[in-house]
């Protein structure tokens, strides 16, 4: 095993070997315990068992959990978090030369375009913020805000791979795989990586975005939905009175058993009656663990469960946050298709992306904050790339951005960055990030690094090569914006 | 040429300059080229001589990279300049130093010591980058019009009579003159033209994705104008420096040319039924071990069944079986299997998934069809079952369209050469977005290709040549490019074809015609349709566009209007120009219909709508998805420092990895006779991997199957024979195989034939067979308990509960989201067809595929893993499949055997495990059955409205037993 973060444990085999009856009952859950939801290959050479066991990180970690706000789209710095009085001075004349080569529609090329809103100092460290963010203004104190993000691409899927898994290209493993198979989980009835996505739709690069890849499944992303039944098959299809279903499982009990005891030694065996019991010890924490009515009326206000904006953003706001409070390592929420992608009606699509996420994601930094959760859950906003200080000329006007991948802005709360912050910055025109330029590589390193894990260390064998989630490329731990 | 055109060209050209030139945003450049020498000599040298000059100085530097002055880290080495001057963050000793990478070890640079470097960097200014560009060449200017203009000035198009791919066709220039003036960059037109940026032309940027040269490649240009455009020497290739090979390199054991050893002699040698036993008995006796016991006849039969053709037998074969009692029942039994025609379509499975089948492009969010796909799916199915030769066999894969003289005449096998090299078509090729077309996406595409084939065929990890040499085994970068250009005739990066321009338009005359038939109908119902709409929008269109018209300036309206009125194959160039950038004001779309009239939205909406529905329903016409050869006069190939499209190096030609050159005859690529649309590189190449002296191609071929069958390889990394790949645990065995399927001529049936019939492949399974003494089976002492994988428990679940459809080949079956968001395929009216034949889309897997471990291709796969995790376990308990096949079955079992319980559960042990229940079996099963149906009566009693027959109290509790049996491990494992 190559991932330098293994605990010492029990040899498999000698563990399984020892415990001779009692399957399916109480006493092996409980004496196994974390050991349930685990995938084994004993063929799969050099990378040994998998499972989610929690591991110790390489150095004492600041954030144990993370929830990752993720603004698919390109959310547009320059009307949000960058404000750019240069681009009203130069309002309407033409961008330098070279921003042509990274724009997605080379042949819609407008004026500089100044934003249409006003900024507005915030908090006591007196951030900077766009008036379409006045939730988010009020937790300004507990956040660093990163002016200076880059990508490598112009495009939402390769834009959106590389935020998610380090190369803009599919079939690699997610952030959340990473950090799950490196730490492993808290949590022995719930998944360690949870997805909450949009009822509305899937996101661009749909469940590619939590995919482990090549990392084994176990480290695969689970999809929550936040209406309906949250995991697929979590309960029968047809209702079947409970009585039948208990007298059938007893039958595939009997049948299990009798399978292994004829088959002495064979881990596999044993691993694949476990998954049944933890799979039955799903169907009862999932419904618990979103289960919002146990919320008090204040605490819903606040996520804005009651307003119908807000409604669907907040609640798996407030789901992320019963989630992580329960041991989850890494919860992702999604939003609906690209309300970010403002290329044409850029304030009115503001209106509604702003409207929908601002309120419940300052509610959360609240809400983590006053239960003392902040400090060691990561919270994390942001989207794949930011928007052109320039106006997409489209058919029927210039009111929009097209994408900019060379300087964008994202929050980060809690979990070890220092609050209050504003860290890095673009040129005048809020197109290129050019003070303390920090890569989409430099910010895994440094969300791997406040989760107690060195990116570099942080490896898995394939095809006879270390990979990593920083892959070849060089990165940095941003150490200027850690507590 | 009306009057105004010529005031509107120049009116467009004068705005267009004033806007570009705007020299407000030119990032001012400080030349403080006098000072930098200084801050080198004081504080970066003693830095570089602590750390860096051991491997980067005098004698051989490492990567041909010297470290020692500021010209010579300029100047870089094989990975191209170590320093960008001015730009810290894009160079490349900085990224070295700050990722740790360098110094090697754990060395690592100080902060401060990095801090300096960085500063010496940024502050590096002109007259260093002159220093570094003293010699610039054609090398260095050659991207600009590969990547930027031969795409319209090139081997395909040659506007205004222009072709920029040769210094030769840039001096002759075209209609308007010489293109290039040595010496003399403001007389070059083309300098002068990209200068002002007329060219490339802004309205074609987007649709051939193509980005205006940078402010410092139009300086290079200049730079190299001024200089003489001067050509690059001829290539010499007794020149070419050459990854220097050891004799170890060239001695390791994959290396070198597999050699028959001799069948060693056993004590048991009753045990030895072909030399397999006699190889592996060799070790085990060393060991202090032997083979396990013989499994017993139905365990062996439902082996060697779920191995060869992926499915459990019929309760009928089973008997039929159990009957025949000759001495050679489970010989013929084999023989069978490899009769069946199922037998290629599980094989075929193992097959794509080294070769990475899929159904869509995936990469965009649109995951873009590949309507002819399975025509690839089917060749590889028929194949098998032909038991093709395996050379023949890669020999089409790799080259069919050099293979056959398709454009003369179109017959059968050249129609299933063509579809073989559907091989190489199979990485993801996202190109025929703009967006997604960049120079290095297109690169992508032939990488996976070269990563495919060398994982699949040759057991080598290929791709970590494309940037650098190969850290561990002997493959240069030089190699990797030479592979590259092997496919360049093909895959052009520089004169591309994207997805939908590579089908072949040919066709089984027979398909043709009754796709034809077929289609004629709805053809007819959509011409009907557009035309309805056409003549009802009309008008309205009309309006619009004179509006549009009226809303610029007169000169412009006059020449649009008159443009409009020529047709279209009699416009001139300013008419073109105008047509081309006027596009969108000029096309009335029915979307900008639709924007300003409200109350056609509803219409369009429900025109769109039955448009839609019928074109669904066209067949799509016969074609093959292939790829062929587009002849000689391809760009060049070059060695890609860092493997950036944008740093040119050395120049190479069509070639294979050195290190496997010896005991090979060349590799000569030789144009087929007869043809002059190919270059025979592909045909070259696959006749060199399948000589049977080939140390590679036989030897990983048959590891493959080794593990397919024995559950590991003999080597335990199946795509990679290189240095950090495993040994083989048995190499006498290893090469005793290859050799002997080469000279069966690499029979794939032999192979299996011999391998099952070994003593070997009887042993029964179990770890307590042998005690301690081979805890994880690496010697074979016993067989291996496997789980099935995803495809033979989908197979098999169908199979067992009599609703697998057997229909084979053609278009895959669609998979569909249901609501809960499970991903199934669609079924038939006989059931389902076996998984093999549904969609492969790379955004849209079949959930239960995707659970038990079927692989996203990345490229391929060439090792799946076998998982064992809870959501596995809730699709079996409460997934719709189990649930409704088990029913079924029950249905099945009750007509079968009608009111006898004991027979139905016989019957049903037989179906679904391929035994009969022991007598301590039947009795529980009973039970459960009784206790189960007391249960559904008490249920049903609440629900009396509805009480048909086959909702008996009964035939629920069978289905639940069903369910159970169905969802067991003795079910999904095969001992």
């Amino acid at each position: 095993m190559r991932n330098r973060l293994e605990s010492p444990h029990i040899p498999r085999r000698e563990f399984f070997s020892r415990l001779s009856d009692g399957l399916y009952g109480t006493a092996l859950a409980t004496l196994l315990g974390e050991d349930l939801y685990s995938s084994s290959n004993p063929a799969l050479a050099g990378n040994g068992v998998h499972d989610l066991k929690p591991r110790a990180p390489h150095y004492r970690p600041q954030a144990k959990a993370v929830i990752h706000l993720f603004m698919n789209g390109g959310p547009s710095q320059v009307d949000l978090f960058d404000p750019k009085p240069e681009l009203a001075r130069l309002a309407g004349s033409a961008p330098p030369r070279d921003i042509l080569n990274k724009i997605e529609f080379a042949d819609q090329v407008g004026g500089l375009f100044p934003s249409p809103y006003k900024f507005k100092r915030r908090g006591r460290c007196g951030m900077e913020l766009s008036e379409l963010l006045p939730h988010l203004g009020e937790v300004v104190d507990d956040i660093t805000l990163i002016r200076s993000m880059y990508g490598e691409h112009f495009n939402h899927e390769p834009a959106i791979y590389l935020m998610h898994s380090g190369r803009t290209l599919p079939n690699r493993p997610s952030l959340g795989s990473w950090v799950v198979y490196g730490l492993g989980s808290e949590t022995r009835n719930l998944p360690g990586y949870v997805v909450l996505d949009d009822p509305k739709g899937l996101p661009i690069n749909r469940e590619q975005n939590w995919q482990s890849a090549w990392l084994p499944p176990v480290y695969q992303g689970t999809r929550f939905r936040s209406e309906g039944p949250p995991v697929l098959n979590l309960e029968s299809r047809r209702n079947l009175p409970s009585d039948l279903i208990e007298a059938e499982r007893a039958l595939l009990r009997r049948l299990d058993t009798a399978h292994r005891d004829a088959r002495p030694r064979e881990p596999e065996l044993d691993a694949r009656i476990a998954s049944y019991e933890l799979a039955a010890r799903m169907q009862l924490a999932t419904s618990d663990a979103l289960d919002l009515s146990q919320e008090d009326e204040a605490t819903r206000e606040m996520y804005g469960l009651n307003d119908e904006l807000t409604r669907s953003y907040g609640t798996r706001c407030l789901m992320a946050r019963r989630l992580v409070e329960r041991g989850v390592r890494f919860v992702q929420i999604f939003i609906e298709g690209q309300i970010w992608d403002a290329h044409t009606n850029l304030e009115k699509m503001l209106t509604y992306s702003c409207g929908k996420t601002d309120r419940p994601a300052a509610a959360l930094v609240k809400d983590l904050k006053r239960r003392g959760l902040l400090e060691e859950t990561l919270v994390i906003w942001g989207g794949e790339f930011g928007r052109m200080p320039l106006a997409q000329v489209a058919d029927r006007g210039a009111d929009g951005r097209d994408h900019g991948p060379d300087g964008f802005s994202i929050w980060m709360a809690g979990g070890g960055v220092k609050g209050g912050l504003t860290y890095g910055g673009t040129d005048d025109i809020g197109h290129k990030a050019v003070d303390q330029r920090v890569s989409v590589h430099d910010f895994h390193a440094t969300l791997l690094h406040l989760l107690g894990m060195n990116y570099r260390d942080l490896v898995y064998r394939r095809h006879g090569l270390d990979e990593r989630l920083t892959d070849q490329f060089p990165a940095r731990v941003v150490e200027e914006i850690l507590v | 040429m009306t009057p105004h055109s010529g005031n509107t060209m120049a009116f467009l050209r004068a705005c267009r300059r004033m806007i570009w030139l705007a020299p407000l945003f030119f990032a001012p450049v400080t030349a403080t080229g006098e000072t930098a020498p200084d801050v080198f000599d004081s504080s970066i040298r003693p830095i570089i001589e602590n750390n860096c000059v051991a491997c980067h100085g005098e004698s051989a530097p490492q990567a041909e990279l010297d470290l020692r002055a500021p010209a010579s880290i300029l100047k870089g080495g094989k990975s191209g300049p170590a320093v960008v001057p001015g730009s810290a963050d894009q160079s490349l000793l900085l990224d070295k130093v700050v990722s740790g990478a360098m110094p090697p070890g754990d060395a690592a640079l100080g902060r401060e010591e990095i801090a300096a470097i960085r500063g010496w960097i940024d502050r590096l200014g002109q007259a260093e980058a002159a220093l570094a560009h003293a010699d610039i060449s054609e090398k260095d200017v050659l991207p600009i019009f590969l990547m930027r203009c031969v795409v319209c000035h090139g081997k395909r198009a040659q506007e205004g009579g222009l072709d920029l791919r040769t210094l030769a066709g840039r001096l002759r220039g075209g209609k308007s003159g010489p293109a290039l003036v040595p010496g003399d960059p403001d007389a070059s037109l083309l300098f002068q033209r990209i200068v002002h940026e007329e060219m490339p032309p802004a309205d074609l940027l987007f649709k051939y994705r193509v980005r205006p040269p940078s402010t410092g490649e139009v300086e290079n240009l200049r730079r190299w104008i001024a200089a003489g455009a001067l050509a690059d020497p001829p290539h010499d290739p007794g020149q070419d420096s050459e990854l220097p090979l050891t004799g170890e390199d060239r001695g390791f054991w994959s290396f070198r040319s597999p050699k028959s050893p001799p069948v060693p002699k056993v004590a048991r040698d009753a045990l030895v039924r072909n030399p397999i036993d006699a190889f592996l008995l060799e070790k085990l006796e060393a060991n202090g071990l032997s083979f396990s016991p013989e499994a017993d006849r139905l365990t062996l039969m439902r082996r060697a069944y779920l191995d060869l053709v992926g499915m459990p037998p019929t309760a009928s074969q089973i008997r039929a079986h159990l009957a025949d009692e000759s001495p050679d029942a489970y010989e013929r039994m084999v023989e069978e299997l490899l009769d069946s025609p199922h037998y290629g379509e599980r094989w075929a499975q193992h097959w794509l998934d080294v070769a990475g089948y899929a159904d869509t492009e995936g990469i965009k969010h649109a995951d873009h069809f590949r309507p002819q796909a399975w025509r690839y799916r089917d060749y590889v199915i028929r194949s098998l079952n032909q038991d093709k030769p395996y050379d023949r066999f890669l020999v089409e894969q790799l080259a069919g369209d050099e293979l056959a003289d398709y454009k003369k005449e179109v017959t059968p096998d050249a129609l299933e050469f063509l579809a073989a090299t559907g091989f190489l078509r199979l990485a993801s090729d996202p190109t025929d977005s703009p967006s997604n077309a960049s120079l290095a996406e297109k690169m992508d595409v032939i990488h996976d290709e070269i990563q495919v084939l060398g994982s699949s065929v040759l057991g080598l990890t290929m791709g970590c040549a494309r940037c650098h040499d190969h850290k561990y085994d002997p493959i240069s970068q030089k190699d990797y490019y030479r592979l590259s250009a092997v496919f360049q005739s093909a895959y052009d990066p520089y004169d591309w074809l994207d997805p939908t321009q590579r089908y072949l338009d040919v066709g089984d005359p027979k398909e043709i015609e009754e796709t034809k038939r077929f289609n004629a109908p709805i053809q007819k119902q959509i011409d009907d349709l557009e035309r309805a709409w056409k003549a009802k929008t009309g008008p309205l269109r009309n309006q619009v566009l004179e509006s549009r018209l009226a809303a610029l300036p007169e000169a412009l309206r006059q020449d649009l209007k008159a443009l409009l009125k020529t047709p279209e194959d009699q416009r001139n160039t300013v008419q073109k120009y105008l047509q081309r950038r006027f596009q969108k004001t000029l096309k009335v779309t029915d979307q900008g219909l639709a924007r300003e009239n409200e109350e056609l939205k509803p219409q369009l909406a429900e025109f769109n709508k039955s448009l839609g529905e019928l074109k669904k329903k066209l067949k799509p016409k016969p074609a093959v998805r292939a790829l062929f050869d587009m002849g000689s006069e391809g760009s060049p190939t070059y060695v890609l420092q860092r493997g950036n499209a944008e740093t040119i190096g050395e120049r190479v030609y069509p070639g294979v990895p050195a290190v496997l050159r010896a005991g090979l005859p060349e590799y000569d690529p030789e144009i087929p006779s007869g043809r002059t649309d190919t270059t025979g590189y592909r045909l070259a190449l696959a006749r060199w991997l399948t000589h049977p002296e080939h140390p590679l191609t036989s030897r990983v071929l048959v590891n493959r199957v080794w593990m397919h069958h024995f559950g590991r390889g003999i080597v335990s990394t199946p795509a990679d024979f290189g240095r950090t790949g495993a040994r083989p645990s048995h190499p006498e065995l290893l090469d005793w195989l290859a050799t002997w399927f080469v000279d069966r001529d690499w029979s794939l049936k032999s192979l299996h034939r011999l391998m099952m019939t070994s003593t070997a492949y009887r042993q029964s399974s179990g770890r307590g067979l042998q005690g301690e003494a081979d805890p994880e089976g690496h010697l074979w002492s016993r067989m291996s308990l496997r789980r099935m994988q995803a495809e033979v428990l989908y197979d098999s679940m169908l199979r067992a509960t009599g609703r697998l459809d057997p229909d084979r080949f053609g278009p895959a079956d669609p998979v569909e989201r249901m609501d809960d968001g499970e991903v199934i395929a669609q079924g038939t009216k006989n059931g389902w067809r076996r998984a093999i034949y549904t969609q492969k889309r790379r955004l849209l897997r079949m959930t239960f595929l995707d659970l038990f471990d079927a692989p996203q291709m990345a490229p391929n796969c060439t090792e799946r893993i076998s998982s064992n995790v809870a959501p596995q376990a809730l699709q079996l308990m409460n997934g719709f499949l189990a649930r409704k096949l088990s029913r079924h079955l029950a249905g099945r079992l009750v007509d079968a055997h009608p009111g006898r319980a004991e027979d139905q559960v016989r019957e049903l042990y037989l179906r679904v495990l391929t035994r009969r229940p022991t007598p301590e079996e039947m009795q529980m099963t009973l039970e459960s059955l009784s206790d189960l149906a007391e249960k559904w009566t008490r249920h049903l009693e609440n629900e009396q409205d509805e009480a048909p027959r086959r909702t008996t109290a009964h035939w629920s509790a069978l289905a639940s037993v069903s369910h159970a049996l169905l969802t067991s491990a003795e079910f999904s494992y095969i001992d």
